[in-house]
C-alpha cells in the first residue's frame, strides 16, 4: 500500500515537472491561436510570432544592443552609487548615536515618499539629462539600502565588538570590517530588495523622456502603434530584471561565505 | 592510580584576608570602591557595590558567586568596557578608560569572528596593533600548535566544538601577550569533561605564561583548583564577602577536587557563602 502511494507521489511530482516545461509553450500557442482566430484585434493583441519579428528586427537594427546599454548604465550606475550611500550612511547612524539623531529623522521622512513621486522635480532639476535619471534611481535604492545596514549594525553581536575591542582593533578597522561584515547577512537583503526597486525607478526616469532605453523604446513603439515592438520590449525588461534579481541571490549567498 | 598532589605535611589554610589589609605587594589591578550602576526599565540596578580588591603580579584571583551578582560586571569594568558609577579602577596605577590592548580578555561566549578562520581570528590582535601580516601569522601558528588545533588552523568557527571554539578564543586573546588575562567564566558552557581538560590545560598555560589572571566562575570546585585567592561575592547588590587564600601545592591538576583537604576547603567555602547569603537575604527582609 505504502508502495502504491509512493509511485503515486512519483508519478505526481513527474507530471509536474512536464507540466512546468509546457507551461510557457502552452500559455505562448493559445495566445498565438487566439490571435489569429480572429477573435481579439490583432494591431492591439498581436500573436507571438509577431512579437517575435518585432524583437528580431530591433535587434539586427542594432538599436536594442544601445537601448540595453543605456538602461543597464542606469541601473547599474544607480544601484552601485545608492548602494555605496546607503551602506556608509547606515553604518556610521547604526553605529553613532550623534550621527543617528542628525540623519534618521530626515530619512525616516523621506524614505516613504514613493521615488516616482519625484519624477517631475527631477525633470525641474535636471532636465532630460543622465544625471536625472541616475538621480531617481539612487534615490530608490538608497533608503533601502540605508535602512537594511542601519538595523543591521545594530544587530551585530555586541560580543564580537567587545571582543575586538579589547584586541585593540582600531576604529575604521572596526567600522569597515567587524560592524561591516557583522551586519553583512541584514544588508544583502536590503540589496536585493533594492535590485528589483532600481528596475522600477528605472521605468519611471525613461517614462519621464529619455533618448535611448528599453522602457524609451516601449513607449516610442507605443507611439506608433507598434504593438509587437511593445511586447518584446515587455519581454526584454522582465527578463533583464529575473536575470538581475537571479544573479544577485547567488552572489548574495557567496557574500557570508562563512556561513 | 595517580599520585596525590597534595602534600600530608603542608597544611591547608583559610585565610580570611578582606578586606585587603596592606597595600598589597606591587598589585598590578587596583579596585577602589567600585560601584557601577545600570539604567534598566524597572529603575537603576547597583550591579556592583563599593567593591575594593587589589591583584598582585602575577596572581591567579577567583571571583565566585552566583549569577547576576556582577561578576561579568565587575570584570568589565577592570577590561575598561564598563565604566564607573563611582570609585575607580587603576590598572598598573593608571585609570582604565577604554579597553587596553596588554589586558587580554575571554569571555563566557568565545565571540569569535565568524568570517575569519582560526589562525585569521588569533592573528586580527597582533594585525591590529599594527604587526607585519607575516609576524601575526607566526604568532598565531605558535599558539595554534599550543592549544593542539593544527589541524583546523584554516577552519572557520562555526566547524569547530564549543570547547574548540574556547580555546580558539584564549589563544587569541594571548597573541597579543596580555601581562593581565581577564576570563569570564570561559569554560561555563562547556560539557564535565571538557572542562576538567581546559582546566587542566589552564594550569598547564599559567606555569609558561607570566601573566596576572583574574577568573571568574559560579563553581567553588573550579576556583579552589586554579587559583591563589578566592574572592567570593554576595548576591545583588554585588560586593565582596570574603577573600581567601588557597594555599594548596603547585603544580595542581584537576584531579585534586577530589582529595579529602580540597572537599574541606570547599565545604568551609560553602558554609561562608551560605552564613553570609542567609544575612544579606535577612537584611533584605528587614529593609523591605
Ligand atoms: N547592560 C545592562 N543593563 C542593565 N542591567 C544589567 C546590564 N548588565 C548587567 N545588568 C544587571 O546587573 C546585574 C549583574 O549582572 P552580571 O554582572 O552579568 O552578573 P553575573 O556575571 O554575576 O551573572 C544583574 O542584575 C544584571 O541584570
Ligand atoms: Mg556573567
Amino acid at each position: 500500500m505504502s508502495i502504491g502511494r509512493r509511485s503515486i507521489a512519483t508519478a505526481t511530482a513527474r507530471l509536474s515537472v512536464l507540466v512546468a516545461a509546457l507551461s510557457v509553450p502552452a500559455f505562448t500557442g493559445v495566445w498565438e491561436l487566439v490571435a489569429r482566430s480572429g477573435i481579439v484585434n490583432t494591431v492591439l493583441f498581436p500573436p507571438p510570432s509577431t512579437v517575435a519579428v518585432a524583437v528580431l528586427e530591433w535587434i539586427r537594427s542594432g538599436q536594442f544592443f544601445a537601448d540595453l546599454m543605456a538602461s543597464l548604465a542606469r541601473v547599474a550606475g544607480g544601484f552601485a552609487i545608492g548602494a555605496a550611500g546607503g551602506i556608509v550612511l547606515g553604518i556610521l547612524t547604526g553605529r553613532f548615536r550623534l550621527v543617528s539623531s542628525l540623519l534618521s529623522p530626515l530619512f525616516h521622512i523621506l524614505r516613504p515618499i514613493p521615488p516616482i513621486a519625484f519624477v517631475p522635480i527631477v525633470i525641474l532639476w535636471f532636465g532630460l539629462s543622465e544625471t536625472g535619471k541616475l538621480f531617481l534611481v539612487v534615490w530608490g535604492v538608497f533608503f533601502t539600502v540605508w535602512l537594511a545596514t542601519h538595523i543591521g549594525v545594530q544587530k551585530v553581536d555586541r560580543g564580537l565588538i567587545r571582543a575586538a575591542q579589547m584586541l585593540g582593533t582600531p576604529q575604521p578597522q572596526m567600522l569597515w570590517e567587524i560592524v561591516l561584515l557583522g551586519a553583512l547577512p541584514y544588508i544583502t537583503v536590503g540589496l536585493r530588495t533594492a535590485v528589483s526597486i532600481s528596475f522600477y525607478t528605472l521605468v519611471a526616469a525613461e517614462l519621464a523622456g529619455a533618448f535611448a532605453g528599453i522602457v524609451y523604446r516601449i513607449e516610442i513603439a507605443q507611439q506608433n502603434m507598434q504593438t509587437g515592438q511593445v511586447m518584446g520590449g515587455l519581454a526584454a525588461l522582465g527578463l533583464l530584471s529575473f536575470v538581475a534579481d537571479r544573479s544577485f541571490a547567488i552572489l548574495a549567498e557567496r557574500t557570508v561565505w562563512w556561513r | 592510580m595517580t599520585p596525590s598532589l597534595l602534600r600530608p605535611d603542608q597544611p591547608l589554610r583559610l585565610v580570611d584576608t578582606y578586606p585587603p589589609s596592606a597595600p598589597a605587594r606591587q598589585a598590578i589591578i587596583r579596585v577602589e570602591d567600585l560601584s557601577i550602576v545600570f539604567d534598566a526599565p524597572s529603575g537603576q540596578v547597583i550591579a556592583v557595590d563599593r567593591v575594593s580588591l587589589a591583584v598582585a603580579q602575577g596572581e591567579f584571583v577567583s571571583i565566585v558567586g552566583p549569577s547576576g551578582c556582577g561578576k561579568s560586571t565587575l570584570l568589565n569594568a577592570m577590561a575598561g568596557l564598563e565604566q564607573p558609577f563611582e570609585g575607580q579602577v587603576l590598572m598598573a596605577g593608571e585609570a582604565m578608560l577604554a579597553p587596553r590592548s596588554e589586558i587580554g580578555m575571554v569571555f563566557q561566549q568565545p565571540h569569535l569572528f565568524p568570517w575569519k578562520s582560526v589562525r585569521r581570528n588569533i592573528a586580527h590582535g597582533p594585525r591590529a596593533l599594527g604587526k607585519p601580516k607575516a609576524e601575526a601569522l607566526r604568532i598565531a601558528d605558535d599558539l595554534i600548535e599550543m592549544i593542539g588545533l593544527t589541524r583546523f588552523a584554516s577552519a572557520y568557527p562555526h566547524t569547530l566544538s564549543g570547547g574548540m571554539q574556547q580555546r580558539v578564543a584564549i589563544a587569541r586573546a594571548l597573541a597579543n601577550q596580555p601581562s593581565v588575562l581577564l576570563m569570564d567564566e570561559p569554560f561555563g558552557a562547556l560539557d564535565a569533561q571538557t572542562r576538567a581538560v581546559m582546566q587542566d590545560n589552564l594550569l598547564e598555560l599559567r606555569e609558561r605564561i607570566n601573566a596576572t589572571i583574574v577568573f571568574v566562575t559560579h563553581d567553588i570546585d573550579e576556583a579552589i583548583l586554579l587559583s591563589d585567592r578566592v574572592l567570593i561575592m554576595s548576591a545583588g547588590p554585588g560586593r565582596i564577602l570574603k577573600d581567601l587564600q588557597v594555599s594548596l601545592p603547585r603544580p595542581r591538576s584537576s584531579a585534586i577536587v577530589a582529595e579529602a583537604a580540597c572537599l574541606a576547603l570547599k565545604r568551609d567555602c560553602l558554609d561562608l557563602i551560605r552564613s553570609e547569603g542567609r544575612r544579606a537575604f535577612e537584611q533584605m527582609e528587614i529593609k523591605t
